[in-house]
């Protein structure tokens, strides 16, 4: 785990996001470092996706600000979050359903300034050869099975080369086998140098693969730290089994 | 695959070329009509079936155009081809604001503000009769001061050539694929760094700008404009000959257009009951063949020689 001298990567101050006269999360303080490997838990409705949609600029935060690597970017939109190479997964799979695999992963490649398309398809396809989909690159995306569609959206944020992963429930409806090679496939990544937040509201699944831990509860971060303190937190305990 | 598709290009082309020399005067005149549609058909096709903006406006479009065009030619006095592009360009500005302005929009909500903003601008020329003549219309300054239509139809020959080159390249280009993720996910490409907002925008622009050009060489060509080219009646024939061609590709939504565009002439002795032909042949193609009849024929074709290659490789290997 990086020490608490590192640079921030992502940082949170005082994030507030209201849904009308709902607090979905409110004034939440939330620092990524370079090479972490952050698990986001909370139950359900406890606003963990919100709080990666403003990460990502896919919502804007009604409060606070979000600084990645030390500049300010709340307010910005998804697409110049992607271009400070933040990137994410959706906790419903979100593809280009009538496009190509290969199209899918072009696109990221592609909205990249000065990428050229001979370079952008070389990397495309070393990606999916580590994800396994190499055979399937002119397969219509909408015709691959469940978990296929989950590694191809990693892929496709892979394509942005990025500094910062968020994976919003990777491993929501997808087989033991499956779960397993996500797992694999995140720790390769992360020992590669990726940065990962990923959410999920299993913390079963979570503990095996992160170091760090931040709990929400009710749109408050109430526990943030290794994953052996927080599972001993008793408000935790509380939020998550009514303990 | 490929030679057939070269062949039925081919054929095509020839068959474009020759048309003047084998057909009367009045099938020419449809035959000009038919580059008009086409164009048109094509540049929505783009709009609709590329970017996935279901735009009900497109004919105010054309109808902007050619009033520009007809316009500055009568009030400055320049040459036709100079109001055109002027017509093309106030179209591509118009058509930014209006993409512009309903960006937040989607579906149905996006096809009514657009049918809005087609109904403001045909009763603004309806109305400013000093300007536009109304509805009793306005004088045009003709293509070419000549009694033949042949030079118009190859004139239209050329805009459509011209114009579909422009928008192959553009749909086979990285824009073409934002254009289609956009389409397909906003959010998706949003994350994937493409910047959804301008390339929205710039779909319209692009679209409105072909529907200008249209406008333009239709004005010049008929001599005379009224209000009613930009009406909702016009639009339904466009996104007919788009969806039963093939609105997702632009080859197959031009070749819709020159095919309605004819079949409609064809069948004028039946009066109105064509119009009810037409009206069962779109709903079967939207029920049977969502990408339109042209894309299902090729892949019954496909199919049959996928089906020879297969015979073939078991006799080979037998």
């Amino acid at each position: 785990m990086p020490g608490p001298s590192a640079p921030l990567l992502v940082e949170a101050r005082g994030l507030t996001k209201r849904f009308g006269g709902i607090v979905a999360v409110h004034a939440l303080e939330f620092a990524v470092r370079p090479g972490e490997l952050v698990g986001l838990i909370g139950p359900n409705g406890s606003g963990k996706t919100t709080t990666i949609n403003m990460l990502t600029g896919h919502l804007k935060p009604a409060g606070g600000e979000i600084y990645v690597r030390g500049r300010r970017a709340d307010g910005l939109a998804a697409s110049a979050f992607a271009a400070l190479r933040v990137g994410r997964t959706f906790q419903i799979t979100q593809l280009f359903s009538r496009m190509s695999v290969l199209e899918n992963m072009l696109v990221p490649g592609l909205a990249r300034p000065h990428s050229t398309r001979p370079a952008v398809t070389r990397a495309a396809r070393q990606h999916l050869e580590f994800l396994g989909l190499a055979a399937l690159e002119k397969l219509q995306a909408k015709n691959l099975s469940g978990g296929q569609q989950k590694l191809l959206e990693l892929g496709r944020a892979l394509m942005l080369d990025p500094d910062i992963l968020f994976l919003d429930e990777p491993f929501a409806g997808v087989n033991p086998f499956l779960r397993d090679e996500i797992i694999a496939l995140v720790r390769k990544l992360h020992a590669q140098g990726r940065t990962f937040v990923i959410v999920d509201h299993d913390i079963q699944a979570l503990q095996r693969l992160v170091l760090r831990l931040v709990v929400m509860s009710r749109g408050q971060k109430i526990a943030d730290g290794p994953v052996a303190e927080v599972r001993e937190n008793q408000e935790v305990l509380r939020a998550y089994a009514g303990i | 695959m490929r030679a057939l598709s070269w062949c039925g290009g081919l054929a095509l082309a020839a068959s474009v070329l020759a048309f003047p020399f084998l057909v009367n005067a009045y099938w020419l005149s449809v035959g000009v009509l038919a580059m008009f549609y086409a164009i048109v058909t094509a540049s929505w096709a783009l709009l609709a079936g590329y970017a996935g903006q279901f735009s009900f406006g497109h004919m105010a479009f054309v109808s902007l155009g050619a009033y520009t065009s007809g316009l500055l030619v009568k009030w400055f006095d320049i040459p036709v081809p100079l109001g055109m592009a002027a017509g093309v360009v106030v179209c591509a500005v118009v058509g930014s604001g209006v993409g512009f302005v309903g960006l937040r929009m989607r579906g149905p909500y996006l096809a009514l503000f657009t049918v809005a903003f087609s109904e403001v601008l045909r009763i603004i020329f309806v109305s400013e009769v000093e300007i536009t003549g109304g509805s009793g219309g306005l004088e045009v300054t003709p293509l070419f001061h000549t009694r033949s239509d042949m030079p118009s139809y190859y004139l239209g020959v050329v805009l459509l050539a011209a114009s579909l080159a422009v928008m192959l390249a553009l749909v086979a280009s990285r824009w073409g694929l934002f254009f289609r993720a956009i389409r397909e996910n906003e959010d998706a490409a949003a994350a994937g760094g493409v910047k959804v907002m301008r390339f929205r925008v710039l779909a319209f622009a692009i679209a409105s700008a072909f529907a200008g050009l249209g406008g333009g060489y239709f004005g010049h060509y008929i001599g005379i404009l009224t209000p009613d080219i930009g009406s909702v009646d016009q639009m339904g024939l466009v996104v007919a000959m788009a969806v039963i061609g093939g609105a997702e590709s632009i080859i197959a939504a031009t070749i819709g257009a020159l095919g309605l565009e004819f079949l409609v002439e064809a069948l004028r002795s039946y009066g109105q009951w064509r119009l009810v032909l037409f009206g069962a042949l779109l709903l079967l193609t939207m029920r049977f063949a969502r990408n339109g009849l042209l894309a299902l024929a090729w892949e019954q074709v496909r199919r049959v020689d996928r089906m020879r290659t297969s015979r073939r490789a078991r006799e080979v290997g037998e």
